[in-house]
């Protein structure tokens, strides 16, 4: 967080209301930040529930040995549009709907620098989710034989020759991508052009330097994603070969080209989490964030590295010893930078008044729980160890340590800390505690046994297994439901403070928060600061 | 001591906002650019 004195104005409220369209017309016409952030966020929480349905149904699947519930094939496309929907309709909206509902508020400016184009970039998604779980639906009707099967990696030469569902994918994953490309430049020019006086760069809060640099790897990654789906589009229908070997393609150049996208990707959704953590911590320690220089140095670290380790995704496919080993010590030195951050985190809780309200609990979970994807990361980082473990369980558990434990438990402190500032409304202390708790464990419950089923060799994306893995893989289950289910507490606390349950909130519900967003009303006014305020 | 407080002109918020669409367009280039760049690219 920065240390900025701010000086507190007068916010000017004769604009407010009164000359925006209602009902379905404002949120398709909207061109408001905090509109579109809530559209964002409402579209993550559905699509997570979409891609958890799928996951669920797989685990069912998985519950115990044999084929129970499905065939193989409709396995494979769940897996594969879980992780897509999970990571783009999911994960990626909802960063993007706290960096459209936050960034304006924090930085002290009336709204995103290009508001049209926000509409643009929110409107492009639904009908991105639609052809990614479109091809489900198609089957019933005997059109296709469903959605993507390959996983979410698209990998050649399967997805040259899969069904229908790859194209649907492919046209999907170009949607999205240029959403969140205009969705990224929309950020950078905001972030560069609409800060409040006094508030230069490094004094800019940290969630704004994680979005910042979160949007310049959007922006130098998501147009290779969508080459290599282009050429993978042209190999499938336009008789080129890119990825053919038979045609002197090279399939492992698909490995290449999406892992440049897919790593830098990880972080992507990342960064913004690790951009909002120290404002929580900090918030709930009662003193300033420890290291806020140490920390956007890290970021930006972190950031150049992410787009030099791509290839420690697939050691296994073979490549020269020189080129292990530098992927192998290029991967571990993203260590260094993610230290920095875990020791300022800690640093930003020693010796503070700390209390546990909900986002604060998240917060410390989100540390313990990411950690864990940090050292187990490093693991697969080994170049010997990899090759053990490649392709197994252990890198699902990792993933998921990384992506629900990193980045969904830090989306829910996210909206936990700023739930207040945004309805108006504190949400049941209660029933957080319990969401929190109930999420911990059967989160462990479902993903450390995953650990030990990698370790003892049960591979990945495969729906009958042998019988050795049917404890762990029970015990798997089971947490995954509890899990699935507690999220239901989550979305009636939401809702229960966007209905105006609960008691009023305050321009500064949490005592020890400190930042522009918390001077102004809750919930803020609909043109957010039409008087500029002064950073000092 | 900062300056005192003032509204966000109508001419202020057009100059930002004239900033940041270039540098949008800038951005969008270079993002296209990467784009067809890939398609060129052999090992």
């Amino acid at each position: 967080m920065n240390t900025a004195t701010i000086t507190v104005n007068g916010h000017v409220g004769h604009h407010d209301g009164g000359h925006h369209p209602a009902g379905i017309l404002r949120w398709l016409t909207t061109t408001n930040h905090k509109d579109i952030g809530t559209m964002y966020l409402t579209f993550a929480l559905v699509m997570f529930f979409v891609g958890g349905i799928m996951i669920l149904a797989v685990r069912a699947e998985l519950f115990q040995p044999g084929l129970q519930l499905m065939k193989p094939e409709f396995f494979n496309q769940l897996i594969g549009i879980h992780g897509l929907v999970m990571i783009f309709a999911a994960l990626m909206p909802a960063a993007t709907g706290f960096a459209n509902w936050q960034i304006p508020l924090m930085i002290g400016a009336p709204d995103m620098a290009l508001p049209r184009l926000n509409n643009w970039g929110f409107w492009l998604l639904p009908p991105a989710a639609i052809l990614l779980t479109l091809p489900f639906t198609l089957a019933l009707f005997g059109i296709g034989d469903g959605a993507l099967a390959t996983g979410w990696t698209f990998y050649a030469p399967l997805s040259v020759q899969g069904g229908i569902g790859v194209d649907f994918a492919i046209f999907a994953v170009h949607i999205l991508g240029i959403s969140s490309i205009l969705g990224s430049i929309n950020i950078i020019v905001t972030i560069f052009n609409m800060r409040a006086p006094g508030m230069t760069m490094m004094k800019m809060p940290l969630f704004c330097w994680g979005w910042l640099i979160t949007a310049f790897l959007l922006i130098a990654t998501i147009p290779v994603l969508a080459g290599a789906v282009t050429m993978l589009l042209t190999d499938r229908h336009f008789g080129t070969h890119f990825f053919n070997a038979a045609g002197g393609g090279d399939p492992i150049l698909f490995q290449h080209l999406f892992w440049f996208f897919g790593h830098p990707e990880v972080y992507i959704l990342l960064l913004p989490v690790w951009g909002l953590m120290p404002h929580v911590l900090s918030t709930f320690s009662r003193k300033p964030a420890y290291g806020y220089k140490a920390q956007v140095y890290a970021f930006i670290a972190i950031g150049i590295l992410s787009v030099i380790v791509w290839a420690h995704h697939f050691f296994t496919a073979g490549m020269p010893v020189p080129a292990l080993l530098y992927f192998m010590y290029s991967t571990m030195s993203i260590s260094l930078p993610l230290a920095v951050l875990f020791f300022c985190w800690i640093a930003t809780m020693w010796r503070g008044a700390m209390s546990f309200e909900t986002p604060m609990l998240f917060a410390t979970g989100f540390i313990v729980l990411f950690g864990i994807a940090g050292l187990t990361g490093l693991v697969l980082a080994d170049v010997a160890a990899d090759a053990q473990y490649h392709h197994s369980y252990f890198v699902v558990a990792h993933f998921h340590y990384a992506l629900f434990a990193g980045g969904i438990m830090g989306v829910m402190t996210g909206v936990y800390y700023w739930l207040p500032k945004w309805t108006g409304r504190m949400y049941s202390e209660t029933l957080g505690k319990w969401h929190f708790w109930l999420t911990v464990v059967s989160f462990n419950l479902t993903f450390m046994p995953q650990f030990f089923l990698g370790l003892a060799g049960m591979p990945r994306r495969i729906p009958d297994y042998a019988l050795q893995f049917a404890e762990f893989n029970a015990l798997s289950s089971i947490g995954a439901f509890i899990l699935g289910l507690s999220q239901l507490l989550f979305v009636w606390n939401v809702v229960q403070c966007m209905r105006g349950q609960g008691a009023p909130a305050g321009n500064r519900p949490w005592e020890g928060a400190e930042g522009l967003e918390w001077e102004l009303p809750s919930p803020p006014p609909y043109h957010s600061w039409e008087v500029q305020p002064q950073v000092k | 001591m900062a300056a005192a407080p003032h509204d966000f002109t109508t001419e202020e918020l057009a100059r930002r906002r004239a900033a940041s669409r270039k540098l949008a367009w800038a951005l969008g280039a270079a993002a296209l650019a990467l784009y067809v760049f890939g398609f060129f690219i052999q090992r």
